[in-house]
């Protein structure tokens, strides 16, 4: 099924965070991210939903119904205003449809265009499944850190990609 | 004879850490600009003072250097951690930062049971050598991480084994 032409991304705003947090909590997902208890991904959600505030998160929707969700974590300190790391998620039951693939698309031309950002990052952990689309959208890997997610004694390197852009 | 003694932090610490942060030259290592930057930093590291994961070193009885492990609360990656150091520029080459390395090792093994630490240094920062000594290894660099009147930085990540 082709859903490209009912997909819609627009600002993500406060309330996205109960789609968010349902996302985050299941149990597929919740292998790819820090958080592993009801309470952490609370806080995760709150941290991530607050990015609404500067217009720096996305959220993409299919029949105005929320399915998944891109943020740009903007950086604090002037000497590295420059770039962002962001966090995408996507509705469990909307995966496989190339939702991802437009949310980071939308975050490249909101990072580069609206930001003035000067190349884009993001941390994912080995055997992410969104490893593979982001090496085919010329993202490149920077670091491999061993051993820095500990699943119940199962060590996963975090690999840390970016996306530097082109400037004329 | 000189003597580096090391002792936990104590919040009262803080204003030596505001201090050495706020030279010129020490500040070019680290991701802050100005005050109110280095207030907010100065304020998280000093947080960790709770958690007695913040060492302060001491030279001849004078504050002469800080160092703190980040530790991580969440449960997935709470087996390691990042750490962060400055030494006082009046304290340099004493074997401060080397005595405060070991130190924050030695936490990391004995009293946190960490299995890694790891930390972030920018491109030609000297320091980069006293972590190579001291067992860190290069596992990534991000280039033009910093960016300084158009002038840039990579930043280079490092970890150590602990076990």
């Amino acid at each position: 099924m082709n859903i490209q032409n009912d997909l819609d991304i627009r600002y993500s705003t406060v309330e996205d965070k109960d789609p968010l947090t349902k996302w985050l909590l299941d149990k597929e997902t919740l292998k790819w991210f820090t958080v592993s208890t009801e309470k952490e991904v609370d806080l995760l959600s709150t941290n991530w939903v607050n990015f609404s505030k500067f217009n720096s998160s996305l959220t993409a929707t299919l029949d105005n119904v929320a399915c998944g969700m891109g943020t740009l974590f903007l950086m604090p300190y002037k000497k590295v205003a420059h770039h962002a790391l962001f966090y995408i998620v996507v509705d469990p039951n909307k995966r496989k449809q190339g939702i991802g693939t437009s949310l980071v698309k939308n975050l490249i031309n909101l990072s580069q265009n609206y930001f003035r950002h000067e190349f884009l990052h993001c941390e994912i952990y080995e055997g992410c499944p969104l490893q593979p689309v982001l090496e085919k959208m010329g993202f490149t890997c920077f670091a491999n850190q061993e051993g820095f997610l500990d699943i119940n004694g199962k060590l996963l390197n975090r690999l840390c990609y970016q996306y530097v852009f082109k400037r004329p | 004879m000189d003597e580096v003694e090391i002792r936990l932090a104590t919040y009262e610490d803080k204003k030596y850490l505001v201090k050495w942060l706020s030279d010129p030259d020490t500040l070019r290592w680290y991701p802050m600009s100005n005050e109110r930057e280095i207030e907010d930093a100065a304020n998280i590291w000093i947080s960790y003072v709770k958690y007695k994961a913040v060492i302060t070193a001491l030279y001849n009885g004078q504050p002469a250097g800080i160092a703190n492990l980040y530790l991580q609360h969440l449960k997935k990656v709470s087996h390691q951690c990042l750490l962060a150091i400055v030494v006082g520029k009046d304290f340099r080459n004493k074997g401060i930062g080397t005595r405060l390395i070991q130190e924050l090792i030695k936490m990391g093994q004995e009293q946190f049971h960490l299995k890694y630490l790891h930390l972030e240094v920018y491109e030609n920062n000297p320091a980069f050598s006293l972590y190579q000594r001291l067992g860190f290894e290069k596992f990534g660099e991000q280039k033009n991480f910093i960016k300084e009147q158009d002038r840039y930085r990579s930043k280079i990540f490092m970890q150590r084994k602990l076990v």
